[in-house]
C-alpha cells in the first residue's frame, strides 16, 4: 500500500463524510426530539403491511423509529453513495480527469494504487460509521430516549458492511471498465432496486424467497437493531466485497488505461453508419449546437432518460398491477382507523390506490427524480462550465449572461416538465393496467406540483452556482436544503410545534392538500412557481455580478 | 497601421484580497497593428485579458475595445472580436465541427468557406471529438473559432501552446495577414521568438506592471549584442561585470559569454588588459536576450 495515495485520498474525501454525518446526526437529533413529543401508541395498531413499506417494527418506539429513518434508511443511502461516489472515482475518475497516467508514471503497480484508494475508502466509511453509532447513542442519552434492548452496534456492523458492498461494487465495475458513470450508475440502480424491493416483496405472496437477490436485504432483513447481528447476512456481505476488490484488481491490471477521452457513444456509431448517419446527425450534431438549450440539453439527456424512464416504469407502470396483486383482506385493518391517524403518516391510506401511490411513489420519489435531473443542470450550468474553463470561450460570443442564465434555467424546467410527464404517464397506465379507476385529472395536479416543488431546489441550485460559481457548494446545498426541508416537512404531521412552521418547506405546497385525491390546488402551485420565479431573477442578477472563475 | 486605438486600458487595477494582479496599467493597442504581450508566469497577461474581456471585472480602472467601454458595451464588442483564451478548455464530448457550429450560431452564422479556409491550412480533422484530439489539435480549433468570424480584433492567451513548428509559422502568416487587412491582434505570449517575428510592438508586464512599450524595430536598435571571448587563462566574471553596459555574464574555464551595450573598444580594453584574447566572436543579441535583460534592470531596481 502506498500511504501518499492513501493520505491524499483521504484527505481529497474526508470533508464530504464529514458533512454528511453532521447532517446526519442533525436529522437524527431532530426525529428523535420530534417523535419523543407525540404518542406512539398508534404504530403498533398499523397494519403489518403499512409498517412493512414505511419501515417499521411491531414494537415500535421513539427510539426504533427515528434510529430506523435516519440510520437504516437515510443514514444508510447516504453512507452506500458516499462510498460508490468513492469507489468510483478510485481509479476511473483519475482516468476521466486524465491524472491516472501521471500517477502510474511513478515506480508503482496498478495494484498498488487501487489498494491505496481502497484502504481509504474502507477507513472512512469505518470512522462515518463509528460516529454514527457514537453520535446515535450519545442523542438518544442526551434527549431521554431509551434504546434498551436495541443493539445499534450490531446494525452499524451491518451498516459498515452494506456500505463497503456499494463502495467496493463500484470500484469493481470502474476498475474493469474505466467507467465513472457506468460504476456510479450500476450501483445507484442496485441501491434503489434493491431497497425497494425489500420494503415491496414480503407483501406479495411467494415472493420471498427472491429477497435473497437483493443486496439490502443482507442489511436490514434479519432487523440487526432488535435481533443482533447476523453472521450470515455479514458472511454474505463481505464475501461479496472480496469478489469485487478481486474483480477490480484483475480488471484494473487487464485492460489498456483511458486517457482523458470521452468514449464511443452508441450515437457516435449511428453518426458514422452511412445508413443512419443524415438522422443522427441532426439529432446528436447540428439540433444539439443549435443553441445554448439544446446543447445543455443534450449533455444532461443520461440523466433525464434515467429518471423519466425510473418514474414511468418502475414507480408508475409496474406498480399498478402490484397493488392489485396484493390481496385487499391485507388492508383491511385501515377501515377500522381514523382519519386523523392515517394523515399523521402522511395520508398514504393504503385502501385506495391513490393512498398506496402517494406513499409508493409521490411522497419522495417523484421530488427526488426531479431533483436529481434539475439539480444536475443548475450546478452543472454556470459553476460546471466554470470549472471546465468553458464559460469564458462561451461568454465570447456576443450574448449576455443573462441569456445563459436563462437558457439553462429553461432547459431545467423543461427537463423537469418531462420528468413529471413520464411519472404522469406511468401512473395513468399502471392504473389502467390494475384498473384503479383513478383520476387522471388528479394525477396530473400531483406530478405538476412534484415538478414545481422539484424544480424550486433546481433553481436553488441555479442560484448559489450564479452567485458562487462552486459547483459542489450548489449541489450539496440544495440537496441539502431538500432533505431538512422535507423531513421538517414530515415531522410537521406529527408534532403541534413543527406544524406552526411547516409553511416554510416548499414540500408543504406539494401534497399538502392531497392533490390525489383533491385535485389541482392553483395556490398551492403559485406559491411554488413564484419560488421558481424569484430564484431564477436571483441567479441572473448574482451572475452578471461577479467574476468568472477558472477551474475548480 | 492607422493611429486610432483598437484597444485602450486606462489605469486597469485588479486586486485578489492582499494580491495585487494588476496595477494601473495604461496601454494602446493601434488599430491595425500586431502586439505581443510578453511576460513570464503569472506577471499579468492572462488578469489583463480576462478584465478586457469582462470575465473578470477590475477593481479600478476601465478599458475599451474600438471605442466601447468593455463592460457596459461587452456584448456589443464581442460582435467585432475573436477570442482564444489561455489553457484553452472546450466540450470534450463535441466534435471540432460541432464546436465551431455551435459558435457560429451563438454569432449568428459565419462564413464556412472561410472555416474550410483556415482548417486546410491548420491541419485539423473536424470530426473527431475534441476530447479526442491531441492539445495541439485543441489548440488549433480554438484558433479558427477566433479567426472564422474575421473579426477586427482577436485577442489571445498564449495561442501557439502546443502548436508545432509548422503550425505555428503558418499561424504567424495567418496574423499577418489580420493585420494587413487594417484589423488587430493583441497576443500574450512568453515565447518571444515568436512574438519577435510577428509583432510590430511589444508590451512587457512584470508583477503586474507595464515595464515598457517599444516596438520591436527599436528594441533590436538599442545595438545590444551577444559577445563570446576565448582567453588564455581563467576568467572571472566580476572583472567583466564591472564594465558599463554587460549584463547576463557566464564563464567557462577560459570562456565568457556575455550580453553587451555600447563601444565595444570598452570591454576590449579591460579583457585585453587582463588576459591575452585568443578568439572573439560577437553577433546581434535577439529579443529574448533583451527581454532577459529588462527583468534584470527591473529586480536589480527593486
Amino acid at each position: 500500500m502506498l500511504a501518499s495515495i492513501f493520505l491524499k485520498t483521504v484527505l481529497d474525501r474526508w470533508k464530504g463524510w464529514l458533512i454528511a454525518l453532521v447532517s446526519l446526526l442533525g436529522l437524527l437529533v431532530l426525529a428523535m426530539w420530534a417523535y419523543n413529543s407525540i404518542d406512539l401508541g398508534v404504530y403498533a395498531g398499523l397494519p403489518a403491511v403499512y409498517r412493512s413499506i414505511i419501515g417499521i417494527s411491531a414494537d415500535a418506539d421513539v427510539g426504533s423509529l427515528s434510529i430506523n429513518a435516519l440510520v437504516a434508511s437515510y443514514g444508510a443511502m447516504t453512507l452506500a453513495a458516499m462510498a460508490f461516489a468513492m469507489g468510483a472515482a478510485s481509479i476511473a475518475g483519475e482516468e476521466r480527469k486524465g491524472t491516472l497516467g501521471l500517477l502510474l508514471a511513478n515506480p508503482r503497480s496498478r495494484t498498488q494504487v487501487l489498494v491505496s484508494k481502497a484502504a481509504a475508502l474502507v477507513l472512512l466509511t469505518t470512522l462515518s460509521v463509528l460516529t454514527l453509532w457514537a453520535g446515535t447513542v450519545a442523542t438518544a442519552a442526551v434527549l431521554g430516549v431509551s434504546i434498551a434492548g436495541m443493539d445499534v452496534g450490531a446494525l452499524c456492523f451491518h451498516l459498515l458492511l452494506n456500505s463497503l458492498f456499494y463502495g467496493f461494487l463500484a470500484l469493481a465495475i470502474g476498475g474493469w471498465t474505466g467507467n465513472r458513470g457506468a460504476a456510479i450508475g450500476t450501483s445507484t440502480a442496485v441501491m434503489v432496486v434493491s431497497f425497494f424491493a425489500v420494503g415491496v416483496l414480503p407483501l406479495i405472496k411467494g415472493a420471498t424467497p427472491y429477497l435473497k437477490i437483493f443486496p439490502w436485504h443482507y442489511f436490514t432483513g434479519n432487523d440487526p437493531l432488535l435481533r443482533g447481528v447476523d453472521w450470515g447476512d455479514i458472511g454474505v456481505l463481505f464475501a461479496a466485497c472480496v469478489v469485487f476488490a478481486v474483480v477490480a484488481v484483475v480488471g484494473v491490471n487487464r485492460r489498456d488505461l483511458k486517457s482523458q477521452s470521452v468514449g464511443t457513444t452508441m450515437l457516435d456509431r449511428l453518426r458514422s453508419n452511412p445508413m443512419t448517419e443524415k438522422f443522427v446527425g441532426r439529432l446528436a450534431g447540428s439540433a444539439r449546437v443549435s443553441g445554448i438549450w439544446a446543447k445543455t440539453a443534450s449533455e444532461y439527456q443520461v440523466h433525464l432518460i434515467i429518471a423519466g424512464a425510473a418514474m414511468f416504469l418502475m414507480m408508475g407502470v409496474m406498480l399498478g398491477p402490484l397493488y392489485a396483486a396484493i390481496p385487499a383482506e391485507t388492508f383491511a385493518a385501515f377501515d377500522s382507523f381514523p382519519k386523523e391517524m392515517i394523515a399523521l403518516f402522511g395520508g398514504g391510506n393504503m385502501t385506495t390506490p391513490e393512498g398506496f401511490y402517494q406513499l409508493e411513489t409521490f411522497g419522495m420519489m417523484l421530488p427526488i427524480a426531479v431533483m436529481v435531473v434539475a439539480i444536475a443542470i443548475g450546478a452543472g450550468a454556470l459553476a460546471g462550465e466554470e470549472s471546465n474553463r468553458t464559460m469564458g470561450l462561451l461568454l465570447a460570443n456576443p450574448i449576455k449572461r443573462s441569456r445563459v442564465v436563462l437558457a439553462k434555467a429553461w432547459t431545467m424546467t423543461l427537463f423537469s416538465m418531462l420528468v413529471g410527464f413520464a411519472t404522469f404517464a406511468g401512473v395513468s397506465v399502471g392504473s389502467v393496467l390494475g384498473r384503479l379507476g383513478m383520476n387522471i385529472g388528479n394525477i396530473a395536479a400531483a406530478c405538476v406540483l412534484g415538478m414545481l416543488v422539484g424544480l424550486v431546489f433546481g433553481t436553488l441550485a441555479l442560484a448559489l452556482s450564479a452567485g458562487i460559481g462552486n459547483k459542489k457548494t450548489a449541489v450539496f446545498g440544495a440537496i441539502g436544503a431538500g432533505i431538512v426541508l422535507h423531513m421538517f416537512n414530515g415531522l410537521g404531521a406529527i408534532s403541534n410545534t413543527v406544524a406552526d412552521f411547516v409553511a416554510l418547506s416548499p414540500f408543504h405546497y406539494y401534497l399538502g392538500n392531497d392533490p390525489l385525491n383533491n385535485g389541482m390546488d392553483w395556490g398551492n402551485a403559485a406559491v411554488l412557481a413564484a419560488i421558481c420565479v424569484l430564484l431564477i431573477g436571483m441567479s441572473v442578477l448574482l451572475f452578471q455580478r461577479r467574476d468568472l472563475q477558472q477551474g475548480d | 497601421m492607422s493611429d486610432q486605438a483598437a484597444i485602450q486600458i486606462q489605469g486597469l487595477t485588479k486586486h485578489y484580497g492582499k494580491v495585487r494582479a494588476l496595477e494601473n496599467l495604461d496601454l494602446d493597442i493601434a488599430t491595425g497593428e500586431v502586439f505581443g504581450f510578453l511576460g513570464p508566469n503569472g506577471a499579468g497577461k492572462t488578469t489583463t485579458i480576462r478584465a478586457i474581456m469582462d470575465e473578470i471585472r477590475p477593481t479600478s480602472g476601465s478599458a475599451s475595445i474600438l471605442g466601447m467601454d468593455t463592460h457596459a458595451k461587452s456584448v456589443q464588442i464581442r460582435r467585432h472580436i475573436g477570442y482564444l483564451p489561455g489553457d484553452l478548455a472546450m466540450y470534450p464530448g463535441l466534435t471540432g465541427k460541432d464546436t465551431l457550429t455551435y459558435f457560429a450560431n451563438l454569432r449568428g452564422g459565419v462564413d464556412w468557406g472561410y472555416v474550410a479556409e483556415l482548417q486546410d491550412r491548420l491541419e485539423v480533422d473536424l470530426s473527431k471529438k475534441v476530447g479526442d484530439l491531441s492539445s495541439g489539435n485543441r489548440q488549433k480549433i480554438g484558433l479558427i473559432q477566433a479567426f472564422m468570424s474575421k473579426p477586427e480584433v482577436i485577442i489571445m492567451d498564449e495561442p501557439s501552446s502546443g502548436l508545432d513548428p509548422l503550425v505555428q509559422r503558418e499561424f504567424q502568416a495567418m496574423m499577418r495577414e489580420v493585420a494587413d487587412e487594417g484589423r488587430t491582434v493583441f497576443l500574450s505570449s512568453h515565447t518571444l521568438s515568436e512574438v519577435q517575428r510577428v509583432a510590430d510592438r511589444v508590451g512587457i508586464i512584470r508583477h503586474g506592471h507595464l515595464v515598457t512599450v517599444e516596438t520591436v524595430a527599436a528594441l533590436r536598435s538599442k545595438g545590444m549584442r551577444r559577445v563570446e571571448l576565448e582567453l588564455d587563462a581563467h576568467a572571472d566574471a566580476t572583472v567583466f561585470e564591472a564594465v558599463p553596459g554587460v549584463s547576463d555574464v557566464s564563464v567557462g574555464n577560459h570562456h565568457v559569454i556575455l550580453s553587451f551595450e555600447g563601444q565595444m573598444g570598452e570591454l576590449l580594453k579591460v579583457a585585453a588588459d587582463r588576459y591575452g584574447i585568443v578568439n572573439i566572436s560577437t553577433q546581434e543579441a535577439d529579443l529574448e536576450e533583451i527581454f532577459l535583460t529588462y527583468y534584470h534592470d527591473e529586480k536589480a531596481a527593486v
